[in-house]
């Protein structure tokens, strides 16, 4: 839907939009604000869909850089919701974004203190230290909080990439296997972890790399950048491979074939465009 | 058999204060249940716990997709006898009796208070004074099983099954009413009678708190006996064998 087209939209259209967008986890902040102004004659009508509304425009005003309003609004959800903690986190959200660091962490120690159990509260504190450029910093946080809350899939990811960061493949790599575990039928996960495999190196690793390459391509035959992996792998096996022969290196070299016919089309601009960086 | 008129009294002083009343207690009663629900603190402890399960039984499921070391050594540090999680983290056994927790207890009284204290002081207060009438007609002919549930405190052997009686009607709209408590307070109101008799039902295997440490020990029992089969195994071979297929 192009920009323009908002305008024609009833107010109940309007409000079906931004619910489906809250649920999307849309992030469309012009938007949302440009919405959110023709539904303010009916604000006070909506029941308790109007927090909520809230709370997306909040985050829309944030991520335009209207910290005045934003902090208007979270002042109204306080004083609907006084002590509320979900407030006092939009609260450090709002500070992050003006990146007063020191006071966002002392609200969300203050949540922390206040509920152990908040998820949330701890993954801006470490949200807040990456932002400040503190990989190692994070990076501990996160261990920190992977050691409580084990089976959080969006922590493991960040702290894979984190990890990618600091070049410690290898702990990278076991992130990205523990990713696996949460979706093994995600064939992004299993491709994370070939490109994780094949950076590192080596001849086991190169093997792990086309097994999770082949994985990944079997979930999902169109994922070129699969493809493109086979073939890389397979190219640099066959390459080992020359001294020992025999069965593995024929099949490399069938897969290697395999991909680059497969990917013929998008390959050959792949393989102009690393051509050029090298 | 001659049909029977009833009193237009009865309808105006019997047949609908039965349903007001039943309509408005419910509400009261939600709003009531608002006010004294406690919110349920969650202990930090016990999340760990739980994600570690879960961290567990997906290693024990997904386990095939990794490389035979990366699954032994999750499972080393998981299981080890002297470094294992299962084997170093000791948790105290859950209390067995519900009622040495008094946060518990308190929780149960709240309970009665809003649910069962409610259904029987209206339901006896109902029974006593608004007995022995009729107080409508369902407009179907029904058998005469329907008699002891339809025509409660009136015990005549020849009337017709499809009459209600005032303790009857009022059982109906205490059970009747679930749809319109939807659309006056809203999903998941705490007025819906239905509901708390199901939740007698479920209810206490539910309250029990989780016991961690035998969930720990059947969990590596079950880590200890997964054998590893490393499904990626064929993957390769399968691309091939799906190309030589196409061409």
């Amino acid at each position: 839907m192009s920009y323009n087209n908002y305008e024609d939209l009833s107010r109940n259209e309007i409000i079906d939009l931004l619910r489906q967008w809250r649920d999307n986890n849309e992030r469309k902040g012009e938007e949302v604000l440009t919405l959110f102004d023709t539904i303010i004659p009916v604000f006070n009508k909506l029941g308790s869909e109007k927090y909520l509304i809230l709370e997306q425009v909040i985050y829309a005003a944030l991520d335009c850089h209207y910290y005045e309003t934003a902090m208007w609004w979270i002042m109204l959800l306080n004083m609907e919701f006084p002590g509320s903690l979900r407030v006092m986190r939009y609260k450090a959200a709002c500070l992050e974004a003006e990146e007063k660091y020191d006071e966002a962490l002392e609200i969300l120690d203050n949540i922390i203190k206040s509920d152990e159990t908040n998820a949330a509260a701890r993954k801006r504190r470490i949200c807040i230290l990456k932002a400040q450029g503190l990989i190692t910093d994070a990076i501990k946080e996160l261990v920190d909080y992977l050691k409580k809350f084990m089976s959080d899939m969006e922590a493991w990811q960040e702290l894979s990439e984190l990890y990618l960061q600091v070049q410690e493949y290898s702990k990278a790599a076991f992130c990205a296997e523990e990713l696996i575990l949460h979706q093994p039928h995600n064939h992004l996960m299993h491709q994370r972890l070939a490109d994780i495999r094949y950076t590192m190196g080596g001849m086991e690793n190169m093997e792990l790399a086309k097994s999770y390459y082949c994985q990944a391509i079997k979930l999902n035959p169109d994922n070129t950048r699969a493809l493109l992996g086979l073939f890389l792998v397979t190219n640099a096996l066959v390459g080992q491979y020359k001294s020992a022969g025999g069965a593995k290196r024929s099949e490399a070299w069938r897969l290697s074939q395999w991909a680059q016919r497969s990917a013929a089309p998008d390959l050959a601009a792949a393989m102009l465009t690393l051509a050029i960086t090298d | 058999m001659a049909e029977l008129l009833l009193d237009p009294n009865i309808r105006l002083w019997v047949f609908l204060p039965i349903v007001i009343i039943t309509f408005l207690v419910g509400i009261v009663r939600h709003y009531v249940s608002i006010i004294l629900s406690s919110q349920k603190k969650i202990e930090l402890l016990q999340v760990q716990d739980s994600q570690v399960m879960i961290r567990a039984r997906l290693l024990r499921e997904n386990g095939k997709y990794l490389p035979r070391q990366s699954f032994a050594m999750r499972r080393h540090w998981f299981n080890n006898e002297d470094t294992g999680y299962f084997k170093v983290q000791k948790r105290a056994t859950a209390s067995q009796n519900p009622m040495t927790d008094p946060g518990m207890m308190t929780d149960m009284l709240k309970g009665n208070v809003t649910n069962v204290l409610p259904m029987i002081v209206i339901g006896g207060w109902i029974n006593w004074m608004f007995s022995g009438f009729l107080t409508t007609k369902v407009p179907f002919p029904l058998t005469l099983r329907f008699k002891p549930m339809l025509q409660r405190g009136v015990e005549l052997a020849y009337l017709d099954a499809s009459w209600v009686s005032s303790a009857s009607w009022y059982f109906l709209n205490v059970f009747g009413l679930r749809t319109i408590y939807t659309l006056v307070l809203g999903e998941n109101n705490a007025a819906d009678q239905s509901k708390v008799m199901q939740e007698q039902m479920s209810g206490p295997a539910m309250a029990m708190p989780p016991d961690s440490k035998a969930a720990f020990k059947a969990e590596w029992e079950a880590l200890e006996i997964t054998e590893h089969r490393w499904a990626l195994a064929s993957s390769e071979a399968d691309i091939l064998a799906s190309t030589e297929q196409s061409q």
